[in-house]
């Protein structure tokens, strides 16, 4: 599903990520850690091609991602929903507009587009929030109407950004507790966090990155 | 077609979100676009006043005294296939000579000195107003001199070269200011799109992550610019109308002459203003929306 070999990245000749190579499995929940500047964004980044890799290459569910023109990349970006750091919601819309946007890119009927947001929202315990603004919720309503806009459109893949970074415990558990299941419908899932707790004895894969090198892989 | 109607919505509720700068480039373009339309009536004006001066314009073809019979009627027959002249006019020495002594008054006893005729007998040719180019009139001149029995062409070569001197003055200032005005409307709208493209650049960014193609998110955009500019274009020639009828009533208060002389656009260029406004602010917004990367 998602394929690197030998990827690289440079910011001003200097190497935010050196020689990368992993494989993550139609299905898979992986998580990619380590401490601030370890280079998890960026590698992110480079799946959903909002960089491009220097050298190496990005295979994703069957797209060379490095290769895509520019007027191909929204076709792959609508294969992956991706759960933003600073979540990036439109604060001039309310829930359901926020949610709905990522099929009104699809050019789905507007009675479709009702009834999947309102079917997500639902499924994220959100459906009585649909018509408020995003600055009136909390924070981990905000992560979730995140995570909705993410799964709404039903990626292949999905990648989180720090997805519990300004959360609680209890409300990082719900999150994750979240990404499970949309796993469990078949979707990959790739964590990036530096929080351990959220990988420590799930039994899931874990790729170690530092200083930009892929240190090690564990089971978590 | 669904993504058409979910741009037009967007653009519209970006119209009233941003109602005020949209209101002001509204303005700007009917402003500049009254201005240009004030210039192209003026223009055309002064073109149907140069057009009926020139209604009067003709060639004198002088003939010799010894011309045959048979000579004047080729010539005739020559004019006669001649598209470029509307009106043929024989005048004969003797209707040349009483024409004269019926203009020269006093001065009649000057032509009672002469024993014979000195006049020539003469063809007057009137052209058609679209044949009034000093070059291909020039040529003719000269075509006629070299039939059988042409004394002389005369024609006021002059006159006529400072006419179409002056029309094409008007023409291409006409043409200048139309780019002036073009670019500046065009200029007006990028910049309006431009601030709006920046103060959105956070949800642009956000669409292009979620997928959203080139056409997706220019599109708004371009409606808008569509809209601001024939809105700007409804008002020039709607207060243009208003500002003709105003002046008009003024002028012929004082110069009742005038009256029906001066005139408007038609009322089937009325629509020219608005889509004049709409293009112009296409090519801004266009301009201003720019290239979309990824």
């Amino acid at each position: 599903m998602i394929q690197l070999s030998n990827v690289s990245k440079y910011y001003d000749n200097e190497a935010v990520l050196k020689d990368i190579s992993f494989f993550v499995d139609k299905g898979d929940l992986i998580y990619i850690t380590g401490p601030s500047g370890a280079g998890k964004t960026t590698l992110l980044k480079l799946i959903y091609r909002a960089e491009r890799p220097d050298e190496g290459s990005i295979h994703v569910a069957g797209w060379d991602v490095g290769e895509l023109k520019q007027s191909t990349i929204p076709y792959l970006r609508r294969n992956i929903g991706v759960v933003f750091q600073d979540f990036k919601l439109l604060f001039n819309r309310n829930v359901f507009d926020n949610v709905a946007l990522a099929l009104r890119i699809h050019g789905l009927h507007p009675d479709e587009i009702k009834e999947t947001v309102n079917e997500v929202l639902k499924d994220i315990g959100l459906r009585h929030k649909a018509h408020e603004f995003p600055q009136h919720l909390s924070g981990g309503e905000q992560q979730r109407v995140v995570i909705a806009r993410a799964m709404v459109s039903k990626p292949t893949v999905l990648l989180a950004d720090e997805p519990t970074g300004n959360l609680d415990p209890d409300t990082a558990q719900i999150i994750i507790k979240l990404f499970k299941e949309i796993n469990a419908r078949g979707t990959t899932v790739v964590i990036a966090t530096h929080h351990s707790d959220l990988f420590d004895n799930t039994g899931r894969r874990v790729i170690h990155l530092k200083g930009g090198e892929l240190i090690r892989e564990s089971i978590g | 077609m669904r993504t058409f109607l979910y741009c037009l919505k967007t653009a519209v509720k970006n119209l009233g979100r941003e109602k005020w700068i949209n209101i002001l480039t509204v303005l700007t373009i009917a402003v500049g676009l009254m201005i240009l339309g004030a210039f192209i009536l003026i223009t055309l004006n002064l073109d149907s006043t140069i057009k009926q001066w020139s209604r009067g314009f003709g060639l004198v073809v002088y003939l010799k005294d010894d011309i045959s019979a048979n000579e004047e009627n080729l010539m005739n027959e020559f004019f006669t296939k001649d598209s470029d002249i509307i009106e043929i006019k024989y005048i004969s020495k003797a209707l040349a000579l009483k024409e004269l002594q019926q203009t020269s008054g006093p001065m009649n006893s000057i032509l009672e000195g002469f024993k014979e005729n000195p006049l020539p007998a003469s063809f007057e040719l009137k052209l058609k107003v679209e044949a009034l180019d000093p070059i291909r009139i020039k040529l003719k001149a000269s075509q006629i001199r070299q039939l059988s029995g042409v004394d002389d062409v005369q024609y006021g070569e002059k006159w006529l070269s400072s006419l179409n001197t002056m029309t094409k003055g008007i023409k291409i200032i006409t043409a200048v200011l139309g780019s002036i005005i073009f670019v500046a409307v065009a200029f007006a709208t990028y910049s309006t799109i431009k601030i709006l493209f920046y103060r959105r650049a956070e949800e642009i960014e956000t669409l292009k992550l979620l997928g959203a193609t080139r056409s997706f998110i220019r599109l708004p955009f371009l409606l808008e610019g569509i809209f601001v500019g024939t809105c700007g274009g409804i008002i020039s020639i709607s207060g243009l109308l208003a500002v003709y009828y105003f002046t008009t009533s003024k002028i012929i208060d004082f110069l009742p002459s005038l009256k029906g002389m001066i005139m408007f656009f038609p009322p089937e260029m009325y629509p020219v203003a608005p889509l004049a406004g709409a293009v112009m602010s296409l090519v801004g917004s266009f301009l201003a929306v720019g290239k979309i990367r990824y």
